[in-house]
């Protein structure tokens, strides 16, 4: 018998299988009967699903590992024998107790429930893995894993991208608005300030927002148009018909200052009011701009809708049937001057920009019906008034929208900080048919918190799967001071990133908001590439021209940089700035001696740049070329040579993580190719020749 | 007699039907439950190939690193790939790769095309990534490749040995 060796608690788990094993031995059929109708009824019941563990000899003893750096002993290894050899060769996800993969955490120095949790002290496997006990905790599901690695690592780790993400969402979705959760950033806006929010938009919208805050809906209400559905960061509340009209009504009051109309000049609304393309002069005006590479936007095209652009500001579908005409006017003049925290830059605009672009967005990002669905709402009662605040205050809006003479609702919801390592005998399950775990437990919170508790205060999220992944495992990392001594002295800070500009740079570098996209010295945003050494990268008279004309580097990306229409003033003051300020330690400008640099050393570069090192199969100059890295056409006029050579000779020293391989190129090498990159060079009415970059002869 | 086969057959069936089909449907569940991370299958988008920390690793690489060259569709958009001649191998060819031993995969990474008389259009990668990740990069490989790979499909004396 195959598994006599076994102890008995695994046996028994066995038994399904041994059954389903006798069918091949042909008995007599009435037996097959009975032993097939058991299997059948066992399978039903779940026991079929129950794999064998490999058939090792197993001891009857009990095997201990001891681990001295966190001062305990574990036993898992009395059944997990194989996870005691090292190496890789067995190893694969359908078999867990197979050796430890690859891993940076060797198990002799750290254990298995540092990381896997479950009861190392149980000899049994169901105590061991799925302890009944409240206080224990139970075996993190695989898919979860990469908690474990949040309780010591505050900071990103890249092996844990599902962790990141969930940290981030924690902080983008506002979950640190209501809870207090331990080295989540809070955004420094949560919600918009809700201050003024009478003049910005009607009473109608209003009551539709709150009742189904999507940002593209139809007017029967559907959720998904064109097959296409939105998801907003506002989550949706349980209000009923009295909460959502009173609080309609409370904010529709707040008006603290109307919004003055903007005056055109006269002969230039004359000229463009009838104008047959007006809206069109708008809708390219408005790409122009690259108003989508923050704000998202659903379009259709050949019959398909689907969503553009970025993530950073509101969806803009239907922005021109939500927000009032002279709203918009002053809004896109001066975010700052509604929203003091807004990330909107201030663009530098012409009247006519601004008419048309306004023009564009009442026409065509509206939808007339987008409000016929909602009841008329009569002129609210200061009792109904009344009421809506304190629904406001009842619901936790406080939480995330500021209002003037109001104090923010910090820590509405319970804290977080250590919800990762709570018992589960300390959660509110109520009724529910929900499996009494941790993991299930916040999974079913974040998906849909009536399932947990009907009557709870926290609204429902409209979040994707992958997203929910991202969170659970976040929030299972969420464990708390550290345990013990032992792992307080391992834990690894979340850093803290800051940037202080100074000087004429401050205003300017604020104006067009930088850091919302790039990032300086570690602070930022990473939609566009890092400026922290853009002064050793890039020569000061491109950079001015690039400011005032940005255009695409890399063939392939959409994403572009807006244009501001900001003065030559504004652009020397950043180029300037740049040069003499955000400056690599590694790349000394007089390393490269552009003088010693011959036309013959620019034909050997270019040698070497085509036969072999091949460099056009990731770079284009002219019209060919591949779509990798950036387009070197005009490299000679953008980058500095010093940054040129010391990126052939390691890229990742200068931008870490950077894509292009290290090559062990010589010395003359460097110089040839750097000789060659610097003679490509193209002539445009915007671009001049640096002094700084002397010229390749 | 044939009355009696009848009914054993019938109770075949009744047993494995339902059992294949528990089967089939926790092996999805397990696939996401008990693995460090989940690729689809490039050529089947439902059918989801279970990860392990190692060929994770060399998932989260190959986006970064690989992915423009060696498939068909990028994060960033276009893919290089059409762009270049030879044409790069999609990095989950199972014919041209599952023959090639691990060492032989390891070297054209770390040393590039030319060193092993293809394309010098492959940059060596061997002074950038180290060793463990390039192996990681070839667990992903090995993971979502199609055919899958087989590791007896490598002579035993051209399979790594770790």
């Amino acid at each position: 018998m195959r598994w006599g060796k076994l102890p008995r608690a695994l046996s028994s788990e066995l038994l399904p299988v041994d059954f389903s094993l006798n069918l091949h031995r042909f008995r007599p059929y009435l037996l097959i009967l009975l032993l097939s109708g058991t299997a059948l009824l066992a399978s039903a019941a779940g026991f079929g699903q129950e794999k064998p563990a490999d058939a090792v000899d197993q001891q009857k003893s009990a095997n201990q590992l001891w681990v001295p750096q966190l001062n305990k002993t574990e036993q898992c290894t009395t059944c997990h024998q194989e996870a005691a050899k090292s190496g890789l060769e067995q190893s694969s996800v359908s078999q867990p107790p197979g050796p430890d993969p690859l891993f940076p955490h060797h198990k002799k120095d750290w254990g298995c429930t540092v990381c896997h949790r479950g009861q190392s002290a149980a000899l049994e496997k169901g105590e061991a893995h799925q302890p009944k006990a409240a206080t224990e905790q139970p075996l993190l599901p695989i898919k979860y894993i990469q908690a474990s690695c949040g309780t010591c690592h505050r900071a990103d780790l890249p092996e844990t991208p599902n962790l990141n993400h969930g940290r981030q969402l924690l902080s983008e979705y506002g979950c640190v608005a209501c809870h207090q959760l331990e080295g989540i950033e809070r955004p420094t806006m949560l919600g918009s300030d809700l201050t003024n929010i009478g003049a910005k938009v009607s009473p109608t919208w209003i009551y539709k927002w709150l009742k189904e805050p999507r940002t593209i809906i139809d007017s029967s209400g559907n959720v998904v148009v064109n097959g296409y559905e939105t998801h907003s960061r506002m989550p949706q509340f349980q209000l009923d018909e009295k909460e959502l009209r009173s609080l309609c009504a409370f904010l529709s009051s707040l008006r603290t200052a109307p919004v003055e109309p903007y005056k055109f000049d006269p002969q230039l609304v004359a000229t463009l009011e009838n104008s047959p393309d007006v809206v069109d002069q708008g809708e390219e005006r408005f790409r122009q701009m690259f108003c989508t590479t923050c704000h998202p936007l659903a379009v259709t095209r050949a019959g398909e809708t689907k969503l553009i652009g970025g993530e950073i500001g509101p969806e803009l579908t239907k922005v021109g049937s939500k927000v009032n005409a002279d709203w918009l006017v002053a809004w896109l003049r001066n975010p700052q001057a509604y929203l003091s925290k807004s990330k909107m830059p201030r663009y530098e605009w012409s009247d006519r920009d601004l008419y048309v672009v306004t023009r564009y967005i009442r026409t065509k990002l509206a939808d007339p019906d987008v409000l016929s669905d909602v009841p008329s709402i009569a002129v609210p009662s200061p009792e109904e008034i009344r009421l809506g605040r304190r629904v406001f205050l009842k619901k936790g809006c406080g939480s995330c929208h500021a209002v003037e003479g109001m104090k923010l609702q910090e820590d509405f919801g319970p804290n977080l900080s250590h919800i990762g390592s709570e018992y589960v005998s300390h959660l509110q399950f109520g009724k529910s048919g929900i499996p009494r775990n941790l993991t299930a437990y916040i999974r079913a919170k974040i998906s849909e918190p009536a399932s947990v508790n009907p009557s709870a205060e926290m609204p429902q999220f409209s979040l994707e799967s992958t997203d929910l992944d991202a969170l659970t495992t976040a929030l299972l990392g969420m464990t708390g001071p550290p345990s013990s001594s032992e792992i307080a002295r391992l834990v690894l800070p979340r850093p803290r990133a800051e940037f202080h500009p100074s000087g004429a740079f401050e205003p300017v570098y604020e104006r067009y908001k930088c850091y919302v996209c790039h990032q300086f010295n570690g602070y930022g945003g990473t939609l566009a590439p890092d400026l922290s050494y853009e002064g050793s990268r890039a020569q000061r008279q491109w950079m001015i021209d690039f400011l005032k004309n940005p255009q695409t580097l890399r063939p392939t990306l959409i994403l572009r940089m807006p244009q501001f229409n900001m003065t030559d003033q504004e652009a020397s003051i950043l180029a300037d700035y740049m040069t003499a300020s955000l400056q690599s330690p590694s790349v000394p400008p007089a390393s490269v001696d552009v003088t010693q640099f011959t036309s013959q050393m620019a034909v050997q570069g270019k040698a070497l740049y085509e036969a072999k090192y091949q460099c056009q199969s990731c770079h284009t100059i002219g019209t060919t070329g591949g779509y990798v890295g950036p387009d070197l056409s005009n490299v000679g006029n953008w980058m500095t040579p010093a940054w040129i050579a010391g990126w052939l000779k390691d890229p990742q020293a200068q931008v870490p993580g950077s894509i292009e391989p290290r090559r062990s190129m010589t010395e003359e090498e460097v110089n040839a190719l750097t000789a060659y990159l610097m003679s490509l060079r193209q002539s445009g009415p915007a671009s001049h020749a640096s002094a700084a970059a002397g010229d390749a002869p | 007699m044939k009355t009696r086969f009848a009914i054993f057959a019938l109770t075949l069936c009744l047993v494995a039907v339902p059992s294949a089909y528990r089967q089939r449907a926790s092996a999805q569940d397990d696939a996401s439950r008990h693995a460090y991370d989940v690729e689809p299958d490039w050529n089947d988008q439902q059918h989801l190939i279970p990860l392990n920390y190692q060929q994770a690793k060399g998932k989260r690489l190959f986006y970064q690193y690989c992915v423009w060259c060696h498939a068909d569709s990028t994060p960033a958009g276009p893919s290089n790939r059409s762009n270049l001649n030879p044409v790069p191998v999609l990095m989950n060819d199972g014919a041209t790769l599952n023959g090639q031993s691990d060492e032989s995969l390891q070297k054209i990474v770390a040393l590039g095309g030319s060193a092993v008389g293809k394309s010098a259009m492959m940059p060596p990668f061997g002074r950038t990534l180290t060793p463990g990740e390039i192996l990681a990069l070839i667990a992903y490989t090995r993971a979502i490749a199609q055919p899958p790979f087989h590791p007896s499909e490598v002579p035993i004396s051209a399979h790594s040995g770790r």
